[in-house]
């Protein structure tokens, strides 16, 4: 069970808008290295955990990773506010928008959509850690 | 930065200690100096999310500032501009 807490980890608070710098940084949110996929790799991962420490850090470094996520979608929803059609072309954020507007959607940079086959939960403790070492060189 | 901003940062910058805190104690329960630091912070950020509670409204559902009406609901949202 979870609980939410109603603010962000830390403050995301972008007056300009740049729709081509949100292109890039939504991989954060959906991409190979990205957020979700790291929230989901810890919380898959801690139910085989074999001592009752590596089950709390992942449980809570899983659920903080969520909160990451949370940010990295705040930046890239107060990046792509209030667009004009010719901003939106001409950043080449079009090619999002088309399909998603200004909601956030988990997709890599090049558009790929957000696959579960970017992490890997094994039930090997030694194997399931070097995969979080893979991904935590990284990982923001 | 306004006074809301101000203190919403302090809250931010207590549960930052906390949760960084709380992390480290995972793996290293045992730790009297990591529990104590936790402790501090535990407190310091207690006392700023009720001073920002009773200022602006609910960081928390099952916050005291939900009991006589439902704020939860009241923007802005976290990921909002105004709310940062």
């Amino acid at each position: 069970m979870w609980k939410y807490e109603k603010k962000l980890e830390y403050p995301v608070k972008i007056k300009k808008t740049d729709p081509t710098a949100a292109k890039i940084i939504i991989t954060q949110f959906g991409g190979p290295d990205g957020e979700l996929g790291a929230a989901m790799r810890y919380l898959s991962q801690r139910y085989t955990a074999p001592t009752p420490e590596i089950k709390a850090i992942l449980n809570d470094i899983g659920t903080e990773e969520l909160g990451h996520m949370e940010m990295i979608c705040s930046i890239v929803y107060q990046l792509t506010r209030n667009l004009t059609p010719k901003e939106i072309k001409e950043s080449g954020f079009d090619a999002y928008f088309v399909d998603h507007t200004n909601g956030l959607y988990p997709v890599q940079a090049a558009g790929v959509p957000f696959s579960a086959q970017i992490f890997q939960s094994t039930g090997d403790p030694i194997a399931d850690l070097s995969e979080d070492m893979g991904a935590e060189a990284t990982i923001i | 930065m306004n006074d809301r901003e101000k203190l919403l940062k302090k809250v931010q910058m207590y549960s930052f200690a906390v949760t960084d805190a709380a992390l480290f104690l995972d793996t290293h329960p045992e730790c009297a100096d990591a529990l104590a630091f936790y402790n501090k912070y535990k407190k310091l950020c207690s006392e700023a999310k009720a001073q920002y509670e009773q200022a602006y409204g609910p960081l928390d559902i099952d916050s005291e500032q939900n009991n006589a009406r439902w704020a939860w609901v009241d923007g802005p949202f976290p990921w909002e501009l105004s709310a940062n």
